[in-house]
């Protein structure tokens, strides 16, 4: 097991080659001029722009600009990030606390509530509940993350006096945060504040997290609960259901003991890579609720070509999706014993 | 039955709960901005941009500012008097400026302010010179050139050539410039004159003031500016924490010599979402908005809300015509030749096809429709608010018949006879530009069916790369004024190498000449005279057709109060200048 976990583990490093000879390519379709462009935000600064390409070589060789940022990745210098105006190291540390804090609390109530509602829906098919489920879930999924986010927003936070809040803190809990009196253990607001012992910024944290993580559940357990729901029919419809009841089990039992676990294969890979895609940050989600993650940074560094930070996400992600593959096959093992590893 | 009435009465509560928007003051000590521009840095030195310039004009201080809302007076602030040639402390031949230097004055480490700190604020900047940094306008009266270097990165200057420009007097600090030049206070007054610590720079690793380290220090990397995220001016505000991309949050300097602000902390939060930013005011969560023109029907009749409307911005934004469009790859001029397909590169050197676009642009409608009527039709380069503007200056208008005798005449009338297709490029999002580039494709077509233009969208790194290779055949783009004199803005517009001109290969060696007389002429009516000859010229060679001289709005919460506006003050419409400013 321990090999097979060092085996997957160390295909993190072909895949992060790859992944960033691939972007490179791609930003050699990219004049130096239009590269140029992070850095020169203002039309007066055009008449310097030779001086700003030269300053950092972007006229060179595609193949030496990518050798030279290997080099500099290899000493652990990312390059510096324009759009977040800081070592793009550093800016994933700043960034990646608020992203990784949506998505834990997102996290599970999307994929427990899309178990739950999926499971559910299948022992109740074509009832009431499974007829509702379904439409919830279409519902969900087509809503548009930006539309349903402004709505929540607009009713939560506008028409109730602030009840649900945008951004991380109020400005209070946030001065406080900020401040030599507050121990930034984790970087993650509820945890750091129950940590440092202020219930009431832990409070006005959860109140701030309501809506952001309100959206993603509407929208992304809607999916979570397809897959169950199939899953569960078709687990409900073999042999060994048929026997579990045939013996007397009771339905509890049935669906709890024999059911589930064998439904949860598919609902464990579309929870990996759920879970990938909030720690890898929902941009717009971020934008909605102004709270600044890693999808809110990406985002900008895409459209403004900083190319240090594109590089920095897409080294990211490739470690993130490799690790994430890695836990699910090994849930994969754990749900269903005829899995062998290796 | 007791189960209904519970349940009513507690939809009762909620529903009442929702009061729209709130009514009291939130943190009262604290003014909190809401806005979308991003800090490049804090220094002021390296910054250009008016996000930074916002944070960096009220943390430090220059040697004179301007005078409330004016633009062409001024007060003393670091300096105790403002030099002029009555008082003495501006020479008659315009070449010398003596700026006598206020004592007592704390930096936020409590250390005291001496003429040698002034002397090092402008030395570093010019020591510093980063690439296109504003640093340029110091080396312009100071020692005739543009900058440190040249075109390939290579230094061109001694550093004897910086430490002869300013120098220490006693109690005085001394600027000898290279050649007169009129605007040279009114650059003083801006956030690139702002006046750092000497100790404090240099104990953070900033340039010593020796003459043999100065090549060191020249033209940093971003971010590794010593004062990219510290900050330690004499303003009446310290930085307390800047979060780039996140907020910027100052908090009351109480030794401030002219007494501590009213407001305890200021807070600017980038809010990028429109909607997110409305509640937010409405909620009373931001007392300060920035509100795009798209959106300002939105809080139109809001309660609690004070709206200040048609401030003259210092901004003029104009359609160029390239002169020589680089054919190279240039799949916008179509098949580059006058067959009704494409347009050749030299199309928009024919005057009449310059005039027949310039009358094809409907301003009435435009202006209208775009700006709600919150915007004002130029006459020339030069905008409303800026020196020697001459109101009176005969100027374009839109009339299809005058449009259509004029595209008759160009080019021998192959123009009219065989047609002509080219794009227009606008960058994506900019719906102003937008707007302006299918009018004229929509007026334009409307003369005659065999004229086409297609308007397409780029992002701004694409557009930006079509200028600087001068593939774009019409662009449309605009000027904010750096200072408030008519300098900044023809020498832009019209010089040969001026930043927009030099991308529409336009040069007419007189405009050139007189431009370059302008900035040196002392004497109000002659410097008059050029400029309006200058405004004359535009009209008779039509480089550009001036489109719109915005006006701005300021939104804030009604329980702000003190802010006042000036054009010139970086973010002027937002938050301007906070000193006075307080929430009650």
């Amino acid at each position: 097991m321990l090999n097979y976990i060092i085996r997957r583990l160390l295909l993190i490093i072909p895949v992060l080659i790859g992944v960033s000879v691939i972007i490179f390519l791609i930003l050699s379709l990219f004049s130096p001029e239009q590269r140029a462009a992070v850095f020169v935000t203002d039309i007066k600064q055009l008449r310097d722009i030779q001086g700003v390409i030269a300053k950092h070589g972007l006229d060179a060789p595609i193949y030496v600009q990518y050798f030279r940022w290997i080099s500099e990745v290899l000493k652990g210098n990312l390059g510096w990030s324009k759009t977040a105006e800081r070592p793009v190291l550093e800016a994933f540390f700043y960034f990646f606390p608020t992203t990784l804090e949506l998505g834990l609390f997102s996290a599970p109530l999307i994929i427990l509530i899309g178990i739950y509602l999926g499971g559910t829906a299948a022992v109740h098919q074509d009832k009431f509940v499974d007829h509702a489920s379904r439409v919830f879930a279409i519902v969900g999924w087509s809503l548009p993350s930006f539309w349903l986010g402004l709505v929540l927003l607009m009713v939560f936070y506008g028409y109730f006096s602030g009840l649900f809040p945008p951004e991380s803190l109020g400005v209070k809990a946030s001065l406080v945060v900020k401040s030599g009196d507050f121990t930034r253990f984790t970087g993650i607001n509820t945890i750091d504040a129950l940590l440092n012992g202020k219930l009431w910024i832990f409070v006005d944290a959860l109140r701030h997290l309501v809506l952001p993580v309100a959206t993603l559940t509407i929208i992304d357990c809607a999916m979570v609960m397809r897959i169950m729901r199939s899953s569960m029919l078709e687990v409900l419809g073999k042999g060994y259901i048929i026997t579990a009841r045939a013996k007397g089990a009771d339905e509890k039992t049935v669906i709890k003991k024999h059911a589930r676990k064998n439904a949860m294969i598919p609902v464990i890979t579309v929870s990996g890579y759920l879970f990938a895609m909030l720690m890898s940050g929902v941009v717009i989600t971020e934008t909605i609720f102004n709270r600044k993650g890693l999808g809110w940074w990406w985002a900008r560094a895409a459209i403004q070509l900083d190319i240090p930070a594109v590089l920095g996400a897409v080294l990211f992600n490739g470690i993130l999706f490799v690790i994430t593959n890695l836990i699910v096959d090994l849930l994969y093992a754990y749900f269903d014993p005829r899995v062998r590893l290796g | 039955m007791k189960k209904v009435v519970l349940a009513l009465v507690i939809m009762g509560i909620i529903l009442s709960w929702g009061a729209g928007f709130a009514a009291e003051v939130k943190n009262p000590d604290t003014l909190i901005v809401a806005d979308i521009g991003t800090v490049d840095s804090l220094d002021p030195a390296w910054a250009y941009d008016t996000a930074s310039g916002a944070r960096i004009f009220n943390i430090y201080e220059t040697l004179v500012s301007f005078k409330d809302g004016k633009t062409d007076e001024f007060i003393p602030v670091l300096a105790t008097k403002v030099p002029s040639v009555e008082n003495g402390l501006i020479s008659p031949d315009g070449l010398t400026y003596t700026f006598p230097i206020r004592k007592g004055v704390k930096f936020h480490n409590g250390e005291i302010l001496t003429p040698e700190d002034v002397e090092y604020s402008f030395e570093r900047a010019m020591v510093q010179d980063r690439d296109g940094g504003p640093v340029w306008m110091l080396y312009e009266p100071l020692l005739g050139v543009h900058g440190s270097r040249d075109s390939e990165g290579n230094i061109v200057i001694d550093f004897e050539q910086i430490d002869k420009a300013v120098e220490v007097e006693g109690d005085n600090v001394v600027f000898h410039l290279k050649h007169p030049y009129p605007p040279f206070l009114t650059i003083l007054a801006n956030t690139w004159g702002s006046i750092v610590s000497k100790k404090f720079c240099v104990k953070h690793g900033d340039w010593p003031g020796t003459a043999e380290t100065w090549k060191k220090y020249n033209n940093p990397e971003p971010g590794k500016e010593t004062l990219h995220a510290i900050a330690c001016g004499t303003g009446p505000f310290k930085l307390e924490r800047w979060e780039p991309g996140v907020e910027t949050v100052v908090a009351r300097f109480d030794d401030y010599w002219q007494g501590p602000a009213k407001l305890k902390r200021v807070i600017w939060k980038i809010v990028e979402e429109w909607t997110t930013r409305k509640l937010m005011f409405l909620a009373g969560d931001a007392d300060i908005i920035y509100v795009p023109q798209p959106y300002i029907q939105e809080l139109e009749g809001v309660e609690g809300i004070r709206v200040a409307k048609k401030l003259p911005s210092l901004t003029l934004s104009a359609a160029f015509f390239n002169f020589n469009i680089n054919p190279e790859g240039n799949a916008d001029i179509g098949s580059g030749k006058l067959d009704g397909e494409g347009i050749p590169p030299d199309f928009f050197s024919d005057k009449d096809v310059r005039l027949g676009f310039a009358y094809s642009f409907d301003w009435e409608t435009y202006l209208q429709d775009v700006f709600m009527g919150e915007a004002l039709k130029p006459v020339g380069p030069i905008p409303e608010g800026i020196a020697y503007r001459n109101p009176e200056q005969e100027t374009y208008y839109f009339d299809p018949e005058k449009a259509k005798e004029h595209f008759k005449k160009a080019w021998g009338g192959k123009v009219w006879e065989k047609g002509f297709k080219f794009t227009i490029l606008y960058n994506t999002g900019n719906t102003m530009r937008e707007i302006a580039a299918r009018m004229f494709e929509e007026n334009v077509e409307a003369l005659n069916p065999k004229f086409k233009i297609e308007v397409r969208p780029v992002e701004w790194s694409t557009y930006l790369k079509e200028l600087v290779n001068r593939r774009l055949t019409l662009f449309i783009i605009g000027w904010l004024a750096d200072y408030a004199d008519p300098h900044n803005f023809v020498h832009p517009f019209m010089h040969s190498q001026g930043d927009f001109s030099a991308f529409q290969s336009y040069h007419n060696p007189i405009v050139d000449e007189l431009i370059e007389r302008g900035i040196k002429t002392i004497d109000p009516e002659k410097r008059g005279q050029i400029y309006y000859q200058l405004q004359l010229i535009y009209y008779d060679d039509v480089p550009s057709v001036p489109l719109y001289q915005q006006l701005l709005r300021h939104y804030e919460r009604d329980w702000v109060h003190g802010w006042y506006f000036n054009p010139i003050y970086p973010n002027g419409e937002i938050q301007g200048y906070l000193y006075p400013i307080y929430k009650k």
